[in-house]
C-alpha cells in the first residue's frame, strides 16, 4: 500500500515548479478575458488588470517572492519580442490604405507622442514624483512590448513602464470617444489613428468594435508610434538628459 | 500556424543580431519588425499563416506583459506616496495625446480638402 503523501507536501512540490507560475498567469488572464467578453468588451473590465491583480494576490497569499514567480512566468514574458515583430503585419495592412496620407500621419504621430511624453514627464516631475516614476513616464505612451524594450535601454524600470502603459490604455479606451467628440473629429481614420497613439491595444479593440477602418488605422498607428519612439527617444534623450537634470 | 511562428522567430533573430553588432541603440525586436515590414512591402502580400499568428498576438498582447506588471508589488509603497502625481500625469497626458493627434490630422485634412476644391473649381472654369 502506498504511503499517503500529506497535502502540504504536494503543495511544496507544485509551487517550486515553473509550471505553477505559468498556470496562475494564464488562468487569471483567461478568467479576465471571459469577464471582458461577458461585459461586452467594456474597457473598465480589462483582462490584463484583472490578471495582474489576481496574480499579485495569489503570490502574496502564498508568500512567493516575485523573483521566484518570474522564473516560471518568463516563458510568457519572452514572447514580447516576437509580438513586437508581429506588429509589422498591422502596420503593413495600414500602409495599403493610407495612400497620400503617409506624411500627415507621420507628422501627427511625432507631434502626438512628443506631447504625450512631455506632458506626462513634466506633470509627474512638477508634482514631485520620484525619479523611478518620472523615468518610467517616458516610454509609457508606446505599446507595452516596445515600451519595455525602450525602458531597458534608458535604464528605467520596465515594470513601472508596463503598469503605466496598461493604465494609459484603459484611460484612453474609456475617454477617447468623449475627447474626439469634444474636438469635433468625425472621420473614422483620424479617430482610429488618435486612439492607436493614445490607447494602445485596448483602444484598438474598441476601435475595431465600432468601425473596421478605425481599427486598421489604430493598429497601424500603435505599431508605427512604437517604432518612431524606439528609434527617436534614446537619441533625443541622450542630448536632452543633461539639460533636464534627470 | 507553426510556419507563421517560425517566420516571426527568424525575423526576430535577425533583428537581435543586427542590434547586437550594428545598431546597439535600437531594440532587436524593433529592427526585426522593420525588416519584416520591408519584406512585406517587397512581396506585396501577407501569407495566411503569418497573418493568423500576427492577429492572435495582437489580440492577446496584454497577456504577455502580465509577468512584468506583477512586479508592481515591489513598487507599491512608492506608488502610494506619489499616487496623486502618477494619476494626474497619466490622465492629463492621455487626454492631450488623443486630442492633439486628432487635431493635427484634422488640420491636414482641411488643407487637402481645400486644395482639392480649388483644383476642381479650376477644372470647372476651364470647361466653361
Amino acid at each position: 500500500m502506498n504511503k499517503r503523501i500529506p497535502i502540504s507536501e504536494i503543495w511544496v512540490y507544485l509551487s517550486g515548479d515553473p509550471l505553477f507560475a505559468l498556470i496562475i498567469t494564464l488562468a487569471t488572464y483567461q478568467l479576465g478575458y471571459l469577464l471582458y467578453v461577458r461585459a461586452k468588451r467594456h474597457p473598465l473590465v480589462n483582462p490584463v488588470a484583472i490578471s495582474v491583480i489576481l496574480t499579485c494576490l495569489a503570490i502574496a497569499l502564498m508568500d512567493m517572492p516575485y523573483e521566484k514567480y518570474f522564473e516560471g512566468a518568463q516563458f510568457v514574458h519572452f514572447l514580447l519580442g516576437t509580438a513586437t515583430v508581429a506588429l509589422a503585419v498591422p502596420i503593413y495592412n495600414g500602409f495599403k490604405r493610407m495612400q497620400g496620407k503617409i506624411f500627415h500621419i507621420w507628422v501627427a504621430l511625432t507631434v502626438g507622442s512628443t506631447v504625450s511624453i512631455a506632458s506626462a514627464v513634466a506633470i509627474a516631475k512638477w508634482m514631485g514624483a520620484s525619479d523611478n516614476i518620472v523615468g518610467s513616464m517616458y516610454a509609457k505612451s508606446v505599446t507595452a512590448p516596445i515600451a519595455m524594450g525602450i525602458a531597458e535601454r534608458l535604464s528605467v524600470s520596465p515594470t513601472l513602464t508596463a503598469v503605466f502603459t496598461v493604465i494609459t490604455g484603459m484611460l484612453g479606451a474609456i475617454l477617447a470617444p468623449y475627447i474626439l467628440n469634444a474636438v469635433k473629429v468625425h472621420q473614422w481614420w483620424i479617430r482610429g489613428t488618435a486612439i492607436g497613439v493614445g490607447a494602445h491595444g485596448l483602444g484598438i479593440t474598441r476601435a475595431f468594435s465600432v468601425n473596421e477602418e478605425a481599427g486598421v488605422f489604430a493598429s497601424m498607428a500603435m505599431g508605427l508610434n512604437g517604432v518612431i519612439s524606439a528609434i527617436g527617444l534614446p537619441i533625443v534623450l541622450t542630448y536632452l538628459r543633461p539639460h533636464l537634470g534627470f | 500556424m507553426i510556419s507563421g511562428l517560425v517566420q516571426l522567430f527568424l525575423w526576430q533573430g535577425l533583428g537581435e543580431l543586427l542590434s547586437k553588432f550594428f545598431l546597439p541603440g535600437i531594440p532587436g525586436p524593433v529592427l526585426g519588425l522593420l525588416l519584416l515590414l520591408a519584406f512585406l512591402c517587397l512581396r506585396k502580400q501577407v501569407d495566411s499563416d503569418l497573418a493568423l499568428v500576427a492577429d492572435s498576438f495582437r489580440q492577446h498582447l496584454g497577456l504577455l506583459f502580465v509577468p512584468a506588471s506583477v512586479g508592481v508589488l515591489l513598487f507599491l509603497p512608492e506608488l502610494q506616496t506619489h499616487a496623486l502625481a502618477v494619476s494626474t500625469a497619466l490622465l492629463v497626458s492621455v487626454i492631450l495625446t488623443i486630442a492633439v493627434t486628432a487635431l493635427v490630422l484634422k488640420v491636414f485634412w482641411y488643407f487637402s480638402l481645400k486644395r482639392n476644391k480649388h483644383i476642381t473649381m479650376h477644372k470647372g472654369h476651364r470647361h466653361e
